[in-house]
């Protein structure tokens, strides 16, 4: 008994402490991408459209947009951006409004 | 007595409505289902064709490491019990019928969420075996994006649904480092 209890205080509690504070290991979470405004070109652009396999990704007008209710977060768009794209290190995405989640990106001229 | 007489009311006629446009009454019943709601929530799960991992991830809400019950959250054993529909899976036609007598099964009010790509046509898109899309099927309250989404992004999107959280979404458009 007075092992167990020992060994529950020296370990600690497992709860995470979300809502209250942030969690250390959602930092490896595979998340939806982002990319530099105006640093994709609509060359690449059609290039990183064509990579995604759920078509989250689109152009529309002048602008990359993803939809990160689509985006499975596989990252085969960031191989093809470079460095034009990382991740967004983003988890919290849910939201009430499904057009909220239709993020713009403007295209530039070069790359 | 008096408070007995105050709880039969307010069991047997909830007060009418005040307000007058739609936009108010629909204001006053999202006021009214926060307070019904803010305190805990019963959800019911359904997948409607998904690969399973979506499930595993909701599953995980209610093990020690995320334990969701120390928020007031509980899975419900039957639809009867539910007052919340957490929706997996791209909508196979398969799953229609199963899918709205769920939905029917729930008591008022209830509150509908999409979870992961699926429901929202990420993976599987309108073809004639799914719909691709919950929101046509039934009115989705919140979504929760991921595939899977993990227990945190859950956890966030449910007490968004209960208002006791806000949507935390980033920026439209951040530069790259």
């Amino acid at each position: 008994m007075a092992n167990w209890f020992l060994r529950g205080v020296r370990q600690g509690v497992v709860t995470t402490a979300y809502p209250r504070r942030a969690d250390l290991s959602t930092a490896d979470l595979p998340v939806p991408p982002t990319f530099a405004s105006g640093r994709i070109n609509s060359e690449k652009a059609a290039r990183l459209v064509a990579v995604c396999p759920s078509s989250a990704l689109a152009v529309e007008a002048a602008d990359l947009v993803l939809d990160v209710g689509r985006c499975t977060g596989c990252q085969r768009c960031l191989r093809v951006a470079g460095e034009d794209g990382r991740s967004s290190a983003h988890f919290e995405w849910a939201t009430r409004d499904r057009h909220a989640l239709l993020v713009h990106f403007p295209i530039g001229e070069s790359s | 007595m008096i408070e007995n007489e105050e709880v039969d009311r307010r069991r047997d006629a909830p007060p009418a409505l005040r307000s007058s446009s739609v936009a108010e009454t629909a204001a006053e019943l999202h006021r009214r289902s926060v307070r019904l709601f803010g305190r805990s929530l019963h959800i019911r799960t359904i997948d409607t064709g998904s690969c399973g991992a979506c499930e595993s991830e909701l599953r995980l809400l209610s093990s020690p490491r995320y334990d969701f019950h120390r928020l007031g959250l509980f899975f419900a054993p039957a639809p009867r019990h539910a007052d919340c529909l957490m929706v997996t899976g791209p909508g196979t036609l398969a799953m229609d019928h199963a899918l709205m007598t769920t939905y029917e099964a729930m008591p008022d009010p209830k509150i509908v969420v999409a979870v992961g790509a699926c429901p929202m046509g990420g993976v599987f898109g309108r073809d004639q075996y799914t719909h691709g899309d919950l929101s046509t099927q039934l009115p989705v309250d919140v979504y929760i994006p991921g595939c899977p989404p993990s227990p945190l992004a859950l956890l966030q999107g449910l007490l968004l649904a209960l208002d006791r959280s806000q949507a935390r979404m980033p920026g439209r458009t951040e530069p790259a480092r």
